[in-house]
């Protein structure tokens, strides 16, 4: 089939402006994106530039966006995206600076990786032998593992659009994937660090990171793990957990989310700073008849809901514990 | 252009090469990791099923390295087979400690599965990701060391004076600046050379570019005839099946349905060795049992909870490249090229005939997997010999010699970059010649083999060479010019190839991966040796090496 | 038409007009909504950060009253639709979960099918597929035109796609531009309209979450939109009741994007009048809405 790519080409030697390029080719129908384009490299335009290797969605080389999303290129087939003939739009990463055409400079990326000090830090002498946990300890752990760091989440993430200091998914993914191990002993100096801001808590739970992760490694969920596991753990010096902390209360209370109160709460009750830095939109939402009834509206059924709060409330696990660091 | 100077300098950071500058550091050298990739980009991502190790009390590492020896078809040297299984237990332990989440049994130990050509269930892993699971930690470990890490960088030659290896000319990808990195000791771990083949399970930056820098040092290479040739690669695209779904029962089945293993390897069925599978594969596609050029391996009957447990990414690759959902329907597969057995002679300690240089992982041959290389006893090796060489380097460079390379090297470098850069276009190009090598090769040095195609694919790529001298590069840029990689890629390749075809000529008998339709039998009188190659202005020089036996003497191989 | 009625907390709350307006255009679409007054907030993503099960159990109560009336249940907030879907989706897979979920739902004589499910949907796919939009348009007594209109769907009915039903509806990321052009307005996209309104962090990082509705609202005031319209009430929050203050990061001067909740657009095309949808009760003044409409 003939596929029809539009490439954003960037030079930096050029001192030109990035530009579209269209290219066309002969192609399999089975042929993926990345085929297409080691296709324009080789026999049409050898001064395309991207980063491919293992063909095989494995080595987190080939991540760029494609028709606006990001996507592994070896593993989005072209007949997914486009009928004969319709174009496939095909760009570097996004939130990152482009080195040349369809190679984003990662280095940004690895440095928030790094911050989340990724590796294990067990306590006590190392056993002898191999650390005893359970097989359901490291198989959820399975789900963080199989992130092979191709940087799609990233691309994407609506916070690191606003804010490029956010660690963003794949770093706190990666965080999880410690906070979660067993046989690591240093949890709570980890969810200390990671609630700091531009940590666990800037995420606006957008989920497009769960959406574009090629490796199903819902970074959103590991990041939403160690939200639990940090207020869990008692630290609520910050607002996101007071937020969390003050949702559930409330809505514990009342069967329903109490709106007046959320924000007070979540600024601390006694946080005349934190509070008055909501007057602004206040006197607005008064004025236009929106603001949220200060008594608040209580269901019948509260008290089923209480106990449903009672019943699995406290039952969430915080960070995983090791169970032996003994060998045989 | 600049100079760099390190004790230790370590080309290629996959397992091998991270886990040598980890060694390195530990043994109290300044280290530095060069890398044309990020290093877990590496190729050790693609080694699914795990990593052999005699850890459970009823094992015993002589019980490996007997079926190690055996696999080998008793061209592996016993003395380095001795030490890679004696040292497996306690490295893969370590690699537990470090944070691998190793699959547990029901008491919290490690578990294992079974792998072709043992005798019994000692292979380790995370799911059918086991590489991709140990190049990550392993990474986690150089960041936790702060390691120096030249990334994407390309090595283009080594610096050799006075006949010691003393450090790599080098091009920084991104910038496109040549410069010289220096080093008391360079550790060669660049991985295999499986591009030479196409198609091949292995990843496009596997283009034996350390085979070939050494041998162009004048180091000698040694088995570059046994290629492994995989049981189970995929139809059309060649990605790699893991062996693991045999080990966890999965079968293979021909057109009609029949487990045909059963006529080849009645014992170990599905799990005899590597080679001997290809073949019988290879035998039922010939001879009209195949469907498409392909066989199946039918993993119906594991049941979702397995696949979902320990072959996921498997029914990933099922489903994204031939729309085939492992749980439902068999998938087509055929054996495919996937390591080379061969690559630069080492001893047990990594060290190369050529002073100061070292290798570690597919790039070397120590030789641990003689004529065919069990399943997970590759990343074993990159671990055990990866960590030996960095020990050894670092010890050698602590009264390594003093005076270190200027920074000609690189006016060098440059100018035949420039000259390369200005070859007129003829209208041949890096990728027709490139992919023509593949062919040839996959169709002439394949699973079973004869004088007379082995001699037409020598000529074939003799003639390919000639075109290389004179095939051009399009892209004239400095940033991330790929294009000329790729050139330079192509003449690693190239030479490779010739190697393989001469040492394939060479050995008159069949053994391991290395099987003669013209001399179907083993011949211990008179080819229980390697074949070495060696580097000289009109083309390798063949030599011999003799196998080393400690205590198990050569028997016929049956599985 | 009839369906089980879950009108989430904040159009009982902060958007009195987002209910005001759905009880109003319901009947006159000929659509009959039972409210689950005593049903509970869903935990909007934020219990579960907590408690995981403790949110599946809430959604499951809401469920249940809606499988007693053996009804479909409907919402009116992206954000509702997202965690009710997943939590369908955890209970369906963990069997175990949704027992132990219903031997508590018990002692209020509530039970929830997990297995045979419930039929979860928000108002605008109700409008998609259910309603269809050929009906819709015959209902139309004031078209829409020359009111340009934007989308703005909020995350949680869009993501992520195999939970939210994709599979069986792969256009449930269109059905705003459906029913924009359907009403007879005319449509306008923008980069954003897909993306985050920047609500849930509005109490942990206000200027980022401010930062992010003034670039959408940005965006679609360049592409000439006169109002954007959503279904989420919390993105509604964050792109009326901040717009003020996001103004401040906006790359445009003069930022004035009235936001519509989707019922408050069906209504004003059924010939409802604006302040019976309580049109004027936003904080960014509709009247560049108005004026499109009556010019």
């Amino acid at each position: 089939m003939q596929v029809k790519l539009k490439v954003k080409r960037f030079d930096p030697e050029s001192g030109e402006e990035p530009y579209y390029q269209q290219y066309s080719v002969e192609m399999p129908e089975t042929a993926t994106v990345l085929d297409a384009l080691i296709e324009v490299r080789e026999y049409h335009d050898g001064s395309l530039s991207l980063r491919c290797s293992c063909r095989s969605a494995i080595c987190g080389s080939c991540a760029m966006r494609i028709n606006g999303r990001a996507r592994l290129a070896c593993k989005t087939s072209v007949r997914s995206l486009a009928e004969e003939g319709e174009e496939i739009l095909v760009e570097p990463a996004g939130n990152m600076p482009t080195i040349k055409d369809l190679v984003a400079d990662m280095a940004p990326f690895w440095d928030k990786v790094r911050a989340v000090k990724p590796w294990l830090q067990p306590s006590g002498p190392p056993p002898e032998r191999e650390y005893v946990v359970p097989n359901e300890a490291m198989q959820a752990l399975g789900e963080v593992m199989n992130c092979i760091m191709c940087g799609a989440c990233v691309s994407d993430c609506t916070s690191l659009e606003v804010d490029k200091t956010f660690l963003g998914p794949a770093a706190l993914a990666k965080a999880w994937r410690f906070v979660g191990d067993p046989r690591d002993a240093q949890d709570l100096s980890r969810l200390r660090e990671y609630s700091e801001p531009s940590g666990i808590w800037d995420c606006t739970r957008c989920n497009i990171c769960v959406q574009v992760c090629p490796k199903d490694v819902k970074p959103m969920d590991q990041i939403l793990k160690l939200r639990a596991a940090a207020v869990h753990e008692g630290i609520r010096n910050n607002n996101g957990s007071r937020h969390t902390l003050a949702f559930v209360e409330l809505v514990n209370a009342n069967g329903r989310l109490d709106e007046f109160r959320l924000p007070i709460f979540t600024e601390g009750k006694f946080n005349i700073i934190g509070q008055l830095s909501y007057l602004p939109s206040a006197p607005r939402m008064i004025r236009s008849g929106k603001m949220p009834p200060v008594f608040p509206h209580k269901i019948s059924g509260v008290k089923h809901v209480k106990r449903i709060f009672k019943q699995f409330g406290e039952r969430e696990p915080g960070p995983a514990k090791l169970v032996s660091a003994g060998g045989h | 252009m600049a100079v760099f100077q390190h004790d230790v300098l370590i080309i290629g950071a996959g397992l091998a090469g991270m886990r040598a500058g980890l060694s390195a550091q530990a043994a109290g050298a300044d280290v530095a990791i060069i890398s044309k990739v990020h290093p877990v980009r590496s190729h050790s991502n693609a080694a699914q099923g795990g990593i052999n190790a005699a850890v459970d009390e009823d094992d015993t590492w002589e019980d490996h390295a007997f079926d190690t020896v055996k696999g080998s078809d008793y061209l592996g040297d016993q003395d380095a087979i001795e030490v890679l299984c004696s040292e497996a237990g306690g490295e893969v332990l370590a690699l537990e400690r470090m944070g691998v989440i190793f699959h547990r049994d029901e008491t919290g130990h490690l578990g294992s599965r079974a792998f072709g050509g043992q005798q019994r269930a000692r292979t380790y892993f995370v799911g059918d990701i086991t590489g991709q699971a140990l190049l990550h930690v392993m990474y986690e470990q150089l960041i936790k060391q702060g390691l120096r890490i030249y990334e994407e960088w390309f090595v283009t030659e080594l610096i050799v004076e006075d006949g010691s290896c003393k450090g790599a000319v080098v091009i920084d990808i991104t910038s496109g600046q040549m410069h010289v990195i220096g080093a008391k000791a360079v550790i060669m771990a660049t991985g295999g050379a499986g591009r030479v083949y196409e198609p091949s399970t292995n990843a496009l930056i596997c283009t034996g570019d350390g085979i070939s820098l050494a041998y162009r040092a004048g180091a000698p290479m040694m088995d570059m005839e046994m290629v492994q040739f995989h049981p189970t690669t995929l139809k059309g695209s060649g990605v790699l099946i893991t062996e693991g779904a045999r080990g966890d029962g999965a079968y293979l089945i021909n057109a009609d349905g029949d487990r045909f293993m059963e006529k080849y390897a009645p014992n170990m069925m599905e799990l005899a060795s590597r080679d001997v599978v290809s073949r019988s594969e290879q035998t039922e596609i010939n001879e009209g049992r195949g469907v498409d050029g392909c066989v199946f391996l039918d993993m119906r009957h594991l049941g979702m909870d397995l696949i979902r447990e320990r072959l996921w990414q498997i029914r990933e690759i099922g489903i994204d490249f031939v729309g085939v959902d492992i749980v439902k329907e068999p998938i087509p597969i055929l054996p495919g090229m996937h390591y080379i057995m061969g690559g630069i002679k080492t001893d047990v300690w990594g060290r190369t005939p050529l002073d100061g240089l070292y290798a570690a992982g597919e790039t070397a041959c120590v030789s641990v997997h003689g004529a065919n290389r069990l399943g997970a006893n590759s990343l074993l090796d990159t671990i055990v010999f990866g960590k030996r060489s960095g020990y050894d380097a670092a010890e050698r460079s602590k009264n390594g010699h003093a005076t270190m390379p200027g920074e000609d090297y690189a006016v060098e470098g440059e100018k035949k970059i420039r000259a390369l850069l200005d070859r007129p276009l003829n209208g041949d190009r890096v990728a027709k010649i490139r992919l023509d090598l593949g062919k040839v090769m996959n169709e002439k040095v394949q699973v079973f083999r004869n004088e007379d195609q082995l001699k037409s694919a020598l000529e074939d790529v003799r003639a390919l060479k000639k075109r290389y001298d004179t095939v051009g590069v399009e892209a004239k840029g400095k940033v991330f010019n790929t294009d000329l990689l790729f050139h330079i890629e192509l003449g690693f390749m190239l030479e490779c190839a010739e190697m393989v075809c001469l040492s394939s000529i060479e050995r008159k008998e069949s053994r391991g991966a290395h099987y003669r339709v013209d001399y179907p039998t083993r011949d211990d009188a008179n080819w229980l040796h390697h074949i070495t190659c060696s580097y000289t202005p009109g083309g390798p020089q063949l030599g011999t090496a003799p196998v080393t036996i400690t205590r198990w003497e050569p028997q016929e191989r049956k599985y | 038409m009839r369906y089980a009625f879950w009108p989430g907390c904040v159009s009982k709350g902060a958007a009195p007009e987002l209910y005001t307006s759905m009880v109003r255009v319901a009947p006159e679409l000929g659509i009959e909504l039972v409210e689950l007054y005593d049903g509970n907030c869903t935990g909007a993503g934020v219990i579960s950060e907590h408690s995981m099960e403790t949110a599946d159990a809430l959604n499951a109560r809401n469920f249940a009253m809606a499988q007693r009336l053996d009804l479909p249940l409907m919402n009116i907030c992206s954000t509702c639709q997202g965690v009710q879907s997943m939590a369908q989706n955890r209970m369906r897979k963990n069997s175990k979960l949704a027992e132990e979920i219903n031997l508590t739902l018990a002692e209020e004589g509530l039970h929830y099918d997990a297995e045979a499910g419930l039929d979860v949907k928000n108002f605008l796919w109700v409008l998609v597929e259910d309603y269809g939009l050929d009906r819709l348009k015959s209902m139309i007594k004031k078209p829409l035109t020359g009111l340009k209109a934007g989308p703005f769907y909020g995350c949680y009915i869009l993501r992520p796609e195999p939970i939210l039903g994709f599979d069986e509806h792969p256009d449930r990321d269109k059905y705003l531009e459906f029913v924009i052009e359907a009403l007879g307005a005319t449509l306008i996209t923008y980069e954003g309209q897909d993306k985050c309104c920047g609500f849930p962090i509005l109490t942990i990082n206000k200027q980022n979450s401010l930062t992010m509705a003034a670039n959408h609202l940005s965006e679609a005031q360049q592409e000439g939109a006169d109002c954007l319209v959503t279904p989420c009430p919390l993105c509604h929050l964050n792109l009326d009741a901040q717009q003020p203050d996001a103004a401040k990061y906006a790359s445009v001067n003069g930022l004035e994007v009235p936001i519509l909740h989707l019922p408050q657009l069906i209504g004003l095309a059924l010939g409802i009048s604006p302040e019976e949808l309580r049109v004027n009760r936003h904080v960014v003044s509709s009247r560049k809405v108005l004026a499109a409409l009556s010019s």
